[in-house]
């Protein structure tokens, strides 16, 4: 019970941060809050990292990691590319896409399972790999959009005369969180991950295969980077193969900004949602008032330790209630 | 006692070495310029530099913790230096700054991970992010037209036969850094803290001041690398140092070292840095395009961790305690 109130002030105290940025930057400089602005470029922006920070928070949640969710994009985006220019067909494309993430999730899932190598490790050079094949394949030339891609990232819902016209692919971000949500929240499924990075052996002796679970969940992670590769290669028309590299940190940046602990067991899909509306609005609202570009990353890695510092001392203040709570459970 | 000493035989090292050795003996047999003066030399240099840092990579991640701002700590401390050598600073003088300012920089990322009890791969992404934010705020980009005084290194110190004094720095190093983790009462701690960190504090260990020291100490490894990544040139631009983090934790991991801390010896590492560095000049020389060395150096990452992992599953058959690394 006590527990549950306490999650809830975390994504308070979130929506409150956001509140604040979004007001501060909105009163600073007025063009910022025009709806077309903030929908068809502040969410736009976002949408692929935070397409990619769903399945990241659940690999967190089992105390997990992935290291190569940029590259798995990137990859997915540059055999995709290429085997739609080389057939013409936009089917092609988006069938070798959704199959390349599918395949590399798969690869990191097999590795981390069955060979018991630590996921930092296996995701860290699994990162190389795909990094390194794309690289290869591509012979460090740029791969271009195909007609399929091209409708993902800039199809417009809405004619020009609408108030508000709705980029597609915040449309598919949209679904995919409610089905995250529902799925890490909601579902057995969810309560397993957060049992598997709480204490994995115990899970494994109630009976629960934790090595299908984990395979399932980077899977998920692949697929989900292939999506978001689609609407990335749409949005960019080009794209090249260190286009993923600063990625993946960007993602963890969110994933953990929305209260989600890196040694997993504790987390809220939602609080990845609030971690999401906080970066977009930094990364727009610091543009929109000329703040240089460097600027806005020391902000954010600010923005990131206040968060991670704050969560430490409300989650220590919790944990040693709790500890308390089991050692006196285990002498009665 | 015959037991024993054919599991001394079957180490990592061991593999590590046999495999460093078949493909110095290949390359020799395929590539024969890749032992053409310019190239070995150049390929030395670049192992001093990349091992240095995995001294210090080593000791951190023994700890069971990890440092990814590693890059851009060592891209600050080059343009550091690059100002300071623009006024004319000897190499007397770079060396030591240089050490200092990693080690205080490092010395921060410490302090984030123990006192305010931030695991340490979020804290140092945070630090990535200030370090490289707060460079390019800082200059305009690179700092050019460095003296002669800047470069001393690269171009005018050379040990008899044409070797780059950057390898005498690194042979220092490690050696230094053999000892250390060898004999010292120090390593045993950082040993013991990986293993165990709550029963290394029931014993005695200050757990906080140590790992606080091992960055610290781990940052004079990274300043000492810098120095020889930054004057390489008469350039210093902000991104000296980028990516290259993600280098050296892949040098100590191939060396044998668990990521979960505890276990690993610098001998792997050694191997490990080597293995590394030499890829990309082996591509090139046997005619293969320089697009794939990453693709073919995550390949020996993958294998050589598996491997490892295929010998360990049949030494013991115990569910691996969950690794989330930062119990804390």
């Amino acid at each position: 019970m006590k527990k549950k109130t306490f999650r809830m002030t975390f994504n308070l105290a979130l929506f409150l941060i956001w509140i604040v940025i979004f007001l501060f930057i909105g009163l600073r400089s007025p063009y910022f809050f025009k709806p077309a602005y903030l929908i068809s470029t502040m969410l736009r922006n976002i949408v692929e990292i935070g397409m990619v920070a769903l399945p990241m928070t659940m690999i967190i949640l089992t105390g997990g990691i992935d290291l190569s969710v940029g590259n798995i994009l990137v990859l997915s985006c540059m055999l995709g590319g290429m085997s739609a220019a080389a057939t013409g067909s936009s089917v092609v494309g988006i069938l070798v896409i959704a199959l390349v993430g599918l395949l590399c999730g798969f690869i990191n899932g097999i590795v981390i399972t069955k060979a018991k190598i630590p996921p930092m490790i296996t995701t860290l050079s699994t990162m190389y790999l795909y990094l390194g094949i794309a690289r290869g394949i591509s012979q460090g030339n740029s791969v271009y959009s195909f007609p399929a891609a091209a409708w993902m990232g800039n199809t417009i819902i809405g004619s020009y005369t609408d108030p508000v016209q709705l980029p597609v692919q915040i449309l598919f971000y949209l679904v995919l969180a409610v089905v995250f949500v529902i799925a890490v929240q909601k579902s057995s499924f969810g309560r397993k991950l957060f049992a598997i990075g709480l204490n994995e052996n115990a899970v494994r002796y109630c009976g629960i295969d934790t090595d299908r679970i984990k395979i399932i969940v980077y899977t998920v992670s692949g697929l989900v980077c292939a999506l978001a590769s689609i609407i990335w290669l749409g949005r960019f028309t080009s794209v090249k193969y260190d286009a993923g590299t600063s990625f993946n940190l960007k993602v963890i940046t969110i994933v953990v900004l929305g209260g989600t602990s890196i040694n997993g067991g504790v987390g809220d899909m939602k609080g990845t949602l609030l971690a999401t509306l906080i970066i977009a609005t930094l990364n727009s609202g610091l543009t929109v008032m000329n703040i240089p570009i460097d600027a806005q990353t020391i902000i954010q890695g600010v923005v990131l330790l206040i968060s991670l510092i704050a969560f430490s001392i409300a989650s220590q203040r919790a944990r040693s209630r709790k500890v308390i709570k089991v050692v006196s459970q285990e002498k009665g | 006692m015959n037991r024993r000493k054919k599991a001394s035989l079957m180490s990592t090292e061991f593999f590590l070495a046999v495999f460093l050795l078949v493909i110095l003996v290949f390359m020799r047999i395929a590539a024969k310029e890749f032992y053409s003066k310019n190239n070995f030399m150049s390929l030395l240099n670049t192992y001093s530099y990349t091992l240095i840092a995995s001294i210090g990579m080593e000791m951190i991640i023994l700890t069971s913790n990890i440092d990814v701002s590693t890059g851009a700590l060592i891209s600050v401390v080059c343009l550091l230096l690059a100002a300071i050598g623009k006024l004319g600073a000897p190499f007397a003088v770079l060396l030591p700054v240089a050490m200092a300012a990693g080690a205080f920089l490092s010395f921060l990322n410490g302090l984030l991970i123990t006192k305010l009890k931030i695991p340490a791969i979020v804290a140092t992404l945070a630090t990535t992010q200030i370090f490289q934010g707060s460079l390019n705020m800082v200059s305009e980009g690179s700092i050019y037209d460095l003296p002669a005084s800047y470069t001393w290194l690269a171009f005018k110190a050379k040990l008899p036969g044409g070797i780059p004094a950057s390898v005498l720095i690194c042979l220092i190093c490690t050696v230094f850094g053999l000892i250390f983790m060898k004999y010292s009462r120090f390593s045993r701690k950082i040993y013991a803290i990986g293993n165990n960190k709550t029963s290394a504090r029931l014993t005695g260990i200050n757990v906080e001041k140590t790992i606080l020291a091992t960055y610290a100490f781990a940052g004079v490894f990274f300043g000492i690398s810098a120095v020889i990544i930054g004057t390489a040139g008469q350039r210093v631009t902000t991104t000296m140092g980028s990516g290259l983090e993600m280098t050296f934790i892949a040098a100590v991991v191939l060396g044998g070292t668990s990521s979960a801390g505890g276990s690993g010896t610098l001998l792997g590492t050694v191997f490990g840095a080597f293995i590394l560095s030499m890829i990309s000049p082996a591509i090139n020389y046997l005619g293969i395009s320089s697009n794939w060395s990453d693709a073919i150096k995550g390949a020996v990452i993958l294998i050589s961790v598996l491997v490892s992992a295929a010998r360990n599953i049949k030494k013991k058959r115990v569910i691996p305690s969950v690794s989330g690394g930062g119990v804390s």
